[in-house]
């Protein structure tokens, strides 16, 4: 397999590999979710209350982490300069539907607060980072593809302020509940010393996730 | 009441989504929040919701459910006196 010089998690309702391994498993779609989430993390209960965007942004973050070796709670430096830039299509699109259907009907008006605080995109960036204590900077941007020129110039720019040294990054996308595709890697400064190639990293990884 | 702190248990673990505990997991007395079941503020909005839809109570001042979400059977007795469906 050629290298991408990236460690990398890719995951859809009925893939998952880590670093081009496959992972084995039974369940799809969100079921999929929880048979990764009970097989390979299981110390966040929080987790069954996510959406499934939060819910394939966290996952795929775990089983990165875990293959990288990375420490949970790492220096004080280190979790002030560890970033997460996210990309995705359709921002909380699935969340805003399960939250819509609890406001539907007037006769059975119920808006649950739960369903609510997963409508933001950016939600999955914050349940990501409370659960690892970093404390940079993060952003989710809304691309109509996975651009990944435009993905490689936003990571790019995230490293110009004076605190970031590393990315968590990555496509999270939901249209449904079992519906849902996501790929997480880390990106260093050093990996965007030239962006083309940065670029090319990424569609490595995307055409892993298309197929 | 046995009964409806049963259901009460069930309806609980199902709106706020707590996979991995079953109803007998749930202490009567112990509290909901904090060291209990660990529950947080977005839990207990979802709770007076809970209560509105299935028990009819519509709970006016939200600082309330700090003591009627003390415990199952707070929480059971207070709808066992307000409810009304």
């Amino acid at each position: 397999m050629e290298s991408r010089g990236l460690d990398f998690v890719v995951l859809n309702q009925g893939f998952v590999s880590v670093n081009g391994r496959v992972l084995e498993h039974e369940a799809e779609g969100n079921a999929l979710l929880s048979e990764l989430y009970r097989g390979h993390i299981g110390d966040w209960p929080k987790f069954f209350k996510m959406d499934t965007l939060s819910k394939a942004g966290f996952v795929a973050t775990e089983l990165l982490l875990k293959e990288i070796g990375e420490p949970r709670c790492g220096s004080e430096e280190f979790i002030r300069s560890r970033a997460i830039v996210l990309f995705g299509s359709t921002a909380s699109l699935c969340a805003d539907r399960n939250y819509q259907e609890t406001i539907q009907d007037k006769d059975n008006y119920y808006p649950s607060p739960a369903l609510f605080v997963y409508t933001l995109p950016n939600i999955v960036t914050g349940e990501i980072a409370i659960r690892n204590h970093w404390r940079g900077e993060s952003s989710f941007y809304v691309l109509e593809t996975p651009d990944v020129e435009q993905m490689a110039f936003h990571l790019a720019c995230a490293f110009q302020d004076n605190d970031t040294e590393s990315i968590l990054a990555g496509w999270v996308d939901s249209t449904m509940n079992d519906d849902f595709q996501a790929f997480m890697t880390v990106i260093r400064k050093e990996d965007v010393a030239d962006v083309d190639r940065l670029a090319a990293q990424l569609q490595l990884i995307i055409n892993d996730l298309n197929n | 009441m046995e009964e409806l702190i049963l259901k009460l248990k069930q309806e609980i673990i199902e709106v706020l989504n707590l996979e991995d505990v079953k109803p007998e997991d749930i202490d009567n007395d112990a509290p909901l929040f904090g060291e209990g079941l660990g529950l947080d503020s977005i839990d207990a909005l979802e709770l007076i919701v809970l209560m509105e839809k299935n028990y009819g109570i519509k709970l006016q001042d939200p600082a309330k459910g700090k003591e009627i979400f003390k415990s199952i059977n707070v929480m059971a007795d207070f709808i066992q006196k307000n409810r009304t469906r």
